[in-house]
């Protein structure tokens, strides 16, 4: 976690974003101004992130001491075995972007998720892959790499206990969570 | 170290014992099983407790039963000869047992003083009538399981010139606390205790093959990192708290060296690494996933999972030159490879149609035979160190469990309580 404290954004970010359906549905803590077309977001640096603690209905109980879900940033998902990012994980993706460019001041971890089938040493590295995959996307959005780590959690951290594919495919997910 | 609370005194049997040993001769199970007495041990010179009797007769019965090598005759028919105490062949009625059809005959006594057990065991050859080995154990009560998986070793001793596993131990990882910790076993599930108090999530034992020393991936300072902990002390340290993966910490065989998968670079690479984390050498360098090494008995090969060609299978890299090749063509999905102590085969795990199966493949990647056929999932298979049996998790009962069995596949039987959540066994070195 250390290397993350090195930076801390002091402007005022100015992000042009196209995405106007993300932001509606999850309005960060900014001032917006703009129209149909496009939109302006100006964000108080000042203002505390958008950190509004734990989603108990989406996460197991296990411990999860110094990580917040971050609402404005949402969890995108993978196909079997793949860490591939999928059409609508880039959706999702260039959603988070702009939030995060949005909230300049908001450093985030990123955990890769599995199902539970397979090995667990696999599982290990391709959940480390998915939110890897994740972050390389973000940053080529031009959200800074700095404000975003990675950890695998591999098929520990089960959304659904279930062994069935509705819950495998929601266990197969990278999400973000707030660094403190 | 208690190693000996258990005094154990080898009885000379002169010449005898070792042209007898020669004389029975089996080696695999299922090739032709040796119709076996075992009788009850009888009380000596202290009270007749049943529950002693009772406890070595069945540990006894469960370890000689799981190797495949015996037929029990049925203690039902049993005459006179079986309520007497025969320490010595001058005192058997081999006539009696030769009725029943038995070519090996196991009688023993026990003597309780106090707190203090002296088990008294014998292995009689029926046929030549003869003593094939004795040994007299002195503990405590509580140590009587301990004795009779210690016999149990040394009939498969005696009988196919190689020791048994039975007095190891296997480590695993159980839900039971609530969280994800390390716990020690018996190689029979019995007398579990807990390892770790980490409260986060541990994961992957391997054991140390010079010492009662595990180490294992834990998450409690938020990252995956490696850690080792010394069983009987208790004292635990940092292996290798490198940024990102630390996984799949395996002991070399020879030499003091680990193999280890890192993510530190920005993708799982297989590395060796020294007992404190330091880097040996870099084993991997490609853009996959490379992860789940296990290592040949003599140190110079190295088995591990890898995505290169699109799906996961298993490749063997030569430690010294790092020349690699395929070993796995069939299938989509072949992982957690263990190579066996022989170094003849590899057991691995592959998803087919939906559910993983535990398969083993000779080390040139021919002869590929699948051990088990469902129901569930069956996973982790990692071997005994005589190389006669897997140790493997299974969802089969529900909830994940620790299960053994032959290397052939068969003899399978769980090992952990149906409740408590457990998988990933490691079995132990000689204890």
């Amino acid at each position: 976690m250390k290397i993350w404290r090195a930076l801390q954004f002091s402007l005022m970010a100015l992000i042009l974003t196209g995405l106007l359906a993300a932001c509606a549905t999850t309005p960060p803590p900014s001032s917006t101004t703009g129209d149909a077309q496009g939109q302006v977001q100006a964000t108080d640096v000042s203002q505390q992130p958008d950190v509004k603690g734990v989603d108990s209905g989406s996460i197991s109980s296990q411990d999860v001491a110094d990580h917040l879900a971050i609402k404005g940033l949402k969890r995108v998902h993978f196909d079997f075995d793949q860490f591939t990012l999928t059409n609508e994980a880039r959706v999702v993706l260039k959603q988070n972007a702009a939030y995060l460019q949005a909230n300049s001041g908001l450093k985030a971890v990123i955990e890769g998720h599995c199902d539970e089938r397979g090995s667990d040493e696999y599982n290990l590295a391709l959940g480390e892959r998915r939110a890897s995959a994740a972050k390389q996307y973000l940053v080529s959005l031009g959200v800074n790499g700095n404000r975003l780590s990675i950890i695998s959690y591999g098929e520990e951290k089960a959304l659904d206990a279930q062994s069935n594919e509705q819950a495998w495919a929601k266990n197969r997910r990278a999400e973000f969570k707030a660094i403190k | 170290m208690r190693i000996f609370w258990l005094l154990t005194l080898i009885l000379w049997l002169g010449p005898w014992a070792a042209t007898a040993a020669t004389e029975i001769e089996i080696s695999a199970p299922g090739e032709q099983t040796m119709p076996l007495a075992l009788t009850s041990f009888l009380a000596k010179d202290g009270p007749e407790v049943a529950e002693i009797a009772g406890e070595i007769n069945e540990v006894l019965a469960a370890d000689l039963d799981l190797t495949g090598l015996f037929r029990f005759v049925d203690p039902a028919a049993f005459l006179s000869d079986a309520g007497r105490i025969g320490l010595y062949s001058t005192q058997v009625d081999f006539t009696q047992w030769r009725l029943l059809g038995s070519e090996v005959l196991i009688k023993g006594a026990y003597t309780l003083q106090g707190d203090q057990l002296i088990v008294e065991a014998r292995l009689f050859d029926v046929i030549n009538r003869r003593l094939l080995t004795g040994r007299r154990y002195v503990g405590r009560t509580k140590d009587v399981r301990r004795m009779a998986h210690t016999f149990a070793d040394q009939i498969l001793k005696t009988l196919t010139g190689e020791t048994g596993p039975f007095n190891q131990r296997i480590a695993y990882i159980s839900k039971s606390s609530g969280n994800k910790e390390l716990w020690l076993m018996d190689v029979d599930g019995h007398q579990p205790i807990r390892l770790t108090d980490h409260r986060s999530i541990v994961l992957n034992p391997d054991f140390s093959p010079r010492g009662k020393e595990l180490v294992f991936t834990s998450y409690r300072a938020n990252n995956p990192d490696l850690e080792r902990t010394e069983i009987y002390t208790g004292q635990e340290a940092k292996v290798s708290s490198q940024q990102g993966l630390n996984v799949a910490g395996r002991y070399a065989p020879i030499g003091r060296e680990l193999a280890i998968t890192l993510t530190k670079d920005g993708n799982p690479e297989i590395y060796l690494v020294g007992f404190n984390g330091s880097i040996h050498k870099r084993l991997t360098n490609n853009w996959a996933i490379d992860i789940d090494p296990s290592w040949s008995p003599d140190s110079g090969h190295i088995v591990f999972v890898s995505n290169r060609l699109g799906n996961p299978h298993l490749f063997i890299v030569n430690v010294y030159t790092g020349e690699t090749r395929r070993l796995t063509t069939r299938g989509k999905y072949n992982v957690t490879p263990a190579w066996s102590p022989k170094g003849d085969r590899i057991a691995f795990t592959r998803q087919q149609g939906g559910s993983f199966d535990i398969y083993t493949i000779k080390v040139d990647g021919s002869d590929e035979r699948r051990l088990t056929f469902g129901p569930g999932n069956q996973e982790h298979p990692r071997w005994s160190p005589d190389g006669r049996f897997l140790v493997y998790s299974s969802d089969a009962g529900g909830k994940k469990g620790v299960y053994v069995m032959r290397t052939d596949g068969t003899g399978a039987r769980r090992l952990t309580s149906p409740e408590s959540d457990s998988n990933h066994p490691a079995w132990s070195g000689r204890w």
